[in-house]
């Protein structure tokens, strides 16, 4: 055992920080890169099964629609507003705000889960059509996976905060939220662009 | 409120820090029984489990090799049949890879990495009971799998077509598929736990250029698992999803392509080798300057060859393709970057020779196998510069020179350090010494039997026997060569069992080892052995790379967490400033139960695509309980009261 000298007294240290500062944000960035990576992957599986055929989509494959996928892409664009408004009433420490801005945003998480099922038929293909299908449904999997865990954490962080058992650091765990919320949807804007889009022009 | 650390000086009157020890002992204590030990979130208790699972792997691995050499000793033997080989050899690649290296470096860096800097645990002490879980329940999956006769039989690296659904049927290649889920999420989840432990918990003053060279080791290991393992995790799923739901990702009769698995697998799969490699590098580093009594020479360069190796580390996969048909520029690339690997490796094994030969190095156990270490890594460096040509390796692709490189690679390069690495922090981990005179026994014989196994198998790759078949004719001349690593094997299985005797007499009636047995420069000799469930009664203060080695008899810390809550310190990235606290979490169960849904998702995913409709919902409910709100402190009232 050794002998010990206090030289700092660290009581007055705050608990409750945001970003950078919290344990939890750090390990959002993680996650983000692990799922980045996955969906760098299918992407590259992509453009990498691409070069086996002479035309894109396949022959006899029609083009996807872009409706509904350009509906969905604006709409998870315009989700960032509100769910940047909710991250900054949770740094002003604003349960209120926080409440207003989660509810809209699980709203609009279960327009985004809703209008994946019609993103999926969307596609105009199928998973075992052809390697084209196999990986335009992969990549589009992999996304939904992520946005289902997102909406699922979303829904009951807004319980959560409606409940009465909030305490001050669910708000740095909202703004985490937030932060994920950011990475998954501006992530499927070149998704977006590569499944949807690409086969106009490949 | 002020937002930062107080300078005060004083030293904690001893019967205050015997009242603080005895509420921490009461905050932070592990109750028996076995709920408790299942509910456990202790990175010390979730530590010492993975070594030891990771350990029982390593024997189970060896005992397949061992078997397959008992094959191989002569021609035409009849052991084992073609089948079983193949699962055998499989089984051994899968174990040995992802059962046993892996999980075994991470598991020692959980241990220890909060130790070395610092800190009362991880920085998700649920997550990380989370990821044991899911990865002793992937092995017990492949291994019941096995032993039902549907254990993997195409290759720790499964290439397609042979492992598509078309080449082989039924479930066995399902079971390779799932078995990798499983353990890459441990992995991955074992690396988010580093990464943030080492960034944000280490005590005030261990900027990142005073962090052992261990702790860098592990950041370093951490961050390249973050980027590798997603690629073997997702070719496994294309793999299974073509195998269930009929894609054709690797079918080429439908647009697919079989070298995209090559890709994707070596992408992750050359990384994979520094993975397991340079944790190692850390053990060797903390060794050599406990046992020469200084400072690893050239810190900064040691730093910077870890980082560097780090990334050349991801430039080189296509070596393993060589003879798949890989254009010129792509072949001299791959060339230049493998053979540019061995740089940062030289410069490492430099900087250790420059610091043993400028201190008074003391031949212990731990020392012993760090020389045993540089020897046969070295060998097995040296033939890999061979093989990163690519005309000597068309001529030794697929031959048991590979063999012979790779094993002396990674057995030199990853598991002697570890064995250094037993011997050197057994006595932490449990309050022993073990006896060096076993130990030398130990180190002799292994040292030997890796010579004598594997050695003779480079002649054998140049008189053209292929890896993996199950026996061969008498008129090739190969028996001997053989029957002489057959006798290698043996040798290791000895000194593998007079390691077991040695930790199981010494857990009995080893010398008692007190905190320093060995005059260790780092944090983690500062506590007692076995460390107390809250690791430091106060966090220290650090203010140079050799905490321990410092002039000063007392040990400077910090005061002011609370004791009757699992308080800990954040520190920021760069310098280690104290910046917040951060309450841990209680023992919780969810852990485990959400870890029993992951499993039931992806073994019911083997038989129906339906196992997602049940098993999400499972994993789900888990997560609910895991983050539902209970014993909490309510805001407002926090608000009013403040943290007084």
């Amino acid at each position: 055992m050794r002998v010990t000298r206090a030289v700092a007294d660290v009581s007055a240290l705050p608990r409750t920080v945001f970003g950078h500062r919290s344990l939890m944000w750090w390990g959002t960035l993680g996650f983000i890169i692990i799922e980045g990576t996955t969906l760098f992957i299918c992407a590259m599986s992509y453009f990498y099964l691409r070069r086996n055929y002479s035309t894109w989509p396949p022959e006899h494959i029609f083009r996807p629609a872009l409706l509904i996928p350009t509906i969905q892409v604006i709409l998870m664009l315009a989700s960032n507003i509100p769910m940047w408004w909710a991250d900054r009433a949770s740094r002003r420490m604003d349960l209120q705000g926080l409440r207003a801005g989660f509810l809209i945003c699980s709203a609009l998480a279960v327009m985004m889960t809703i209008l994946r099922w019609f993103e999926f038929r969307a596609l105009n293909v199928r998973w075992d059509t052809s390697a084209y299908g196999s990986v335009a449904w992969a990549t589009l999997t992999a996304h939904t996976t992520l946005l289902v865990l997102e909406l699922a954490e979303t829904v009951a962080f807004t319980a959560l905060l409606f409940g009465n058992q909030v305490e001050e650091r669910d708000l740095s765990g909202a703004s985490d939220n937030a932060f994920y919320w950011y990475f998954l949807t501006g992530v499927w804007v070149p998704l977006y662009a590569i499944v949807f889009l690409s086969p106009y022009f490949m | 409120m002020s937002a930062e650390a107080v300078p005060v000086q004083a030293a904690p009157s001893v019967p205050e820090e015997e009242r603080v020890r005895h509420e921490l002992e009461q905050t932070w204590r592990q109750p028996p029984g076995l709920l408790p030990w299942l509910k456990s979130v202790d990175h010390k208790s979730v530590g010492k489990r993975y070594i030891i699972t990771a350990f029982i792997f390593f024997v189970l691995g060896g005992l397949e090799a061992a078997t397959m050499r008992a094959q191989l000793a002569r021609p035409e033997n009849t052991v084992l049949g073609p089948d079983a080989y193949n699962q055998f050899f499989s089984m051994h690649g899968i174990t040995m890879m992802f059962l046993f290296a892996v999980p075994m470096m991470t598991a020692i860096g959980l241990y220890l990495v909060p130790l070395m800097i610092g800190a009362r645990n991880v920085a998700f002490p649920r997550l990380n009971a989370y990821g044991y879980w899911v990865y002793l329940f992937g092995g017990l999956f492949l291994y019941i799998s096995f032993f039902l006769n549907t254990g993997p039989d195409t290759g720790w690296f499964s290439y397609v077509p042979l492992a598509g659904p078309e080449f082989t049927p039924g479930k066995r290649a399902d079971v390779y598929a799932q078995a990798i889920t499983f353990t890459e999420i441990a992995a991955l989840v074992g690396s988010v736990e580093l990464i943030v432990t080492i960034f944000k918990n280490r005590a005030p003053g261990m900027t990142l250029n005073r962090m052992p060279l261990f702790v860098w080791a592990m950041l370093v290991q951490a961050f390249m698992v973050l980027f590798a393992m997603p690629w073997v995790a997702t070719a496994t799923q294309f793999l299974a999803m073509d195998r269930l739901v009929a894609t054709h990702f690797f079918n080429p009769a439908e647009g697919g392509d079989p070298l995209l698995w090559q890709h994707l697998f070596w992408f992750f799969g050359h990384p994979e080798v520094y993975i397991i490699f340079i944790p190692a590098l850390g053990f060797v580093s903390s060794i050599v300057a406990t046992f020469t009594r200084r400072q690893v020479f050239g810190y900064p360069a040691m730093v910077l060859s870890m980082v560097a190796t780090g990334f050349l580390g991801f430039g080189l996969w296509v070596h393993h393709m060589f003879t798949t048909g890989v254009p010129q520029l792509g072949q001299s690339f791959f060339t230049g970057a493998s053979m540019m690997i061995a740089i940062p490796s030289g410069i490492q094994i430099f900087c250790w020779i420059a610091t043993i030969w400028a201190g008074r190095p003391r031949f212990t156990v731990p020392f012993l196998f760090v020389l045993g270490f540089v020897v046969l890594f070295i060998i097995g460096g040296f033939t890999g510069v061979m093989i990163a040509s690519v005309a000597f390796d068309q001529q030794v692709h697929d031959t048991y020179f590979i063999v012979a490189h790779f094993h002396y690679v990674l057995i030199g390069g990853a598991v002697f350090p570890l064995f250094a690495a037993f011997y050197y922090w057994f006595p932490k981990l449990t309050g022993r010494m073990l006896s060096e005179s076993l130990g030398r026994w130990n180190f002799w014989l292994f040292l030997l039997g890796v010579n004598l196994t594997f050695f003779p198998m480079h002649q054998l790759g140049f008189e053209g026997m292929p890896r993996r078949v199950y026996t061969y004719l008498e008129e090739t001349g190969w028996g001997d060569l053989n029957l002489l690593a057959t006798i290698g094997a043996v040798t290791i299985a000895t000194s593998m069992l007079l390691f077991v005797i040695n930790v199981v007499s010494s857990l009995r009636q080893g010398a008692p080892a007190g905190d320093d047995p060995w005059g260790g420069e780092t944090l983690e000799w500062a506590t007692s052995s076995p460390p107390r469930p809250y690791n430091f009664a106060y966090i220290p203060v650090v203010s140079g790379r050799s905490p321990l080695w410092a002039s000063s008899a007392e040990m400077p810390v910090v005061t002011g967490l609370r004791t009757d809550v699992r308080d800990t310190l954040v520190t920021t990235v760069l310098d280690a400033e104290p910046d917040s606290k951060h309450r841990h979490p209680n023992p919780t169960i969810w852990p485990l139960l959400t870890a029993v849904a992951t499993t039931i998702l992806f073994v019911t995913l083997i038989f129906t695509p339906w196992g997602a409709v049940i098993g999400t919902p499972l994993l789900l409910l888990g997560l609910l309980g895991w983050g539902w709100p209970r014993g909490r402190e309510k805001w407002e009232q926090q608000l009013v009261e403040g943290e007084a």
